[in-house]
């Protein structure tokens, strides 16, 4: 009986003829005098038979616009690139580092990448992790139309700030000038179903940010980057893209 | 001094990297990706069971595909390397909303009832008008490890070493899972032909308690 379960899953590759040379024969000669394990092997056989037959009504067809926005995605990913790649390459220097612990380890990890897009999203990932931590308790419900009024008359530029929102899950915490770019950048706190969740306005439109949305992974973090009319915007969050999807939709309605 | 990135397990898996081209997907590599998109909704269906969720799933494979195109390692399966980032997101998905992923209950297998009386030839299977209906619900009763190693081998005719891959578990593990969930099936199919012919007949449920399936 021992032999019969020892041998058991061996069976369903044997049934396919794909099990090894080595163990057919120890699955041959126990199918000789075991009916119980041959009248198995047979079983298999027919469900293979049967699921083959099915295959076709198993199947489905990808909706169209799921293939289409799955093509599209060939055109806005950036590929990762090796180690070795980046360090052979010119080294991109971050922009004003301060001497945090976190911006000394992100920064390691950004040394020779010198793609605009995922330089943006590294910077901005290591800022949105920073701000968050390092802050908290001046984290706290903040009113949209006040904040921005207040960006406007200390900075000297105008910000479109989405306010709170129930259905896109988003409370607005915050806008705190960014250190990066020498603090040209505004930097939107929002909670989102229970976490921290940067929208960044930089009050120009960066080089070779597309219009569209482009998606890059920083650090854990997914970064979606777009530029519209004299702004470029960076949205991120500890998501998968497809959950910031409707978040960009919601901002983008707002902020232009 | 050596950076490493901090890989998370829903990282494509590693490969050579080619050093070659720095920014956007080659072309011919994002066409035979996208020859695969019905095959991985087809099987994110199964996986998540509403099409939204697997819209998403797919998507977000493709993202991830073509963000690590670079790792992939020419010469290997593309459709098994697909299916492994499918399966890896999927399975980050569940830990994301604090689901288990994949409970694996061979005990329901292991136990499977017994029929003695009435067996029905793999041919009267295979002819029955009803099969596909049948096998449909089959295979969603099935455990979902077991149903995933089934539909993998069967369905997307991938190899046993390619379907360890793409479920991150050993190979003897897959054979078992195919070999326990085929016959799994096999009991199924034989339950609902009984049904069909309207044959009485006394099952043992999963629990081992007896139960009088009348039908």
């Amino acid at each position: 009986m021992s032999k019969c379960r020892d041998l058991d899953p061996l069976f369903a590759p044997y049934a396919d003829g794909a099990v090894a040379p080595a163990d057919r024969a120890s699955v041959e000669s126990h199918l000789d005098r075991c009916p119980p394990c041959r009248e198995n092997v047979a079983e298999q056989r027919t469900v293979r038979a049967v699921v083959a037959a099915c295959r076709p009504s198993l199947r489905s067809s990808a909706p169209n616009e799921l293939r289409a926005r799955c093509a599209a995605h060939a055109g806005n990913t950036r590929r990762r690139r090796s180690i070795a790649s980046r360090l052979v390459e010119r080294p991109w220097i971050p922009l004003s580092l301060a001497a945090t612990l976190v911006i000394a380890v992100a920064a390691a990890f950004i040394v020779g990448v010198n793609d605009k897009v995922e330089a943006i999203a590294a910077q901005l990932t290591i800022d949105h992790v920073k701000c968050f931590q390092f802050a908290p308790e001046r984290l706290k419900h903040t009113d949209a139309a006040a904040a921005a009024h207040q960006w406007a008359e200390k900075q000297g530029w105008t910000i479109d700030v989405p306010d709170s929102s129930a259905s896109a899950g988003l409370e607005l915490l915050g806008v705190r000038r960014c250190a990066m770019s020498s603090g040209r950048v505004a930097h939107l706190m929002y909670r989102w179903h229970g976490q921290p969740l940067s929208m960044f306005v930089v009050p120009r439109t960066i080089r070779g940010v597309p219009d569209r949305q482009e998606f890059v992974e920083k650090f854990g973090h997914e970064a979606v980057i777009w530029s519209g009319k004299d702004r470029t915007y960076v949205l991120l969050a500890r998501a998968r893209p497809t959950e910031l999807a409707p978040i960009v939709g919601y901002v983008r309605q707002t902020a232009h | 001094m050596v950076f490493r990135r901090r890989a998370t397990s829903s990282d494509p898996p590693a490969g050579e990297t080619s050093p070659k081209h720095s920014e956007g997907v080659d072309e011919a590599f994002a066409r035979e990706a996208l020859t695969y998109v019905d095959s991985l909704y087809g099987t994110a269906l199964r996986l998540t069971r509403r099409p939204a969720d697997a819209e998403d799933l797919v998507q977000d494979t493709y993202l991830k595909a073509f963000r690590a195109a670079s790792q992939f390692q020419r010469g290997t399966n593309l459709k098994a390397w697909l299916f492994t980032i499918l399966h890896n997101t999927f399975r980050n998905m569940l830990r994301h909303d604090g689901r288990n992923p994949i409970d694996v209950d061979s005990e329901l297998v292991e136990q499977a009832p017994a029929y003695a009386a009435t067996e029905h030839s793999p041919e009267e299977l295979l002819t029955r008008a009803t099969l596909d209906v049948d096998l449909q619900a089959a295979l969603d009763s099935l455990p979902d490890a077991f149903r995933q190693a089934v539909w993998l081998r069967d369905v997307e005719e991938l190899s046993y070493a390619e379907i360890a891959q793409v479920l991150d578990v050993p190979i003897g593990t897959v054979m078992s899972r195919i070999s326990r969930g085929r016959r799994a099936l096999y009991e199924r199919l034989q339950a609902a032909g009984l049904r069909e012919t309207g044959t009485e007949t006394v099952t043992r449920s999963a629990g081992g308690k007896q139960k009088a399936d009348v039908v």
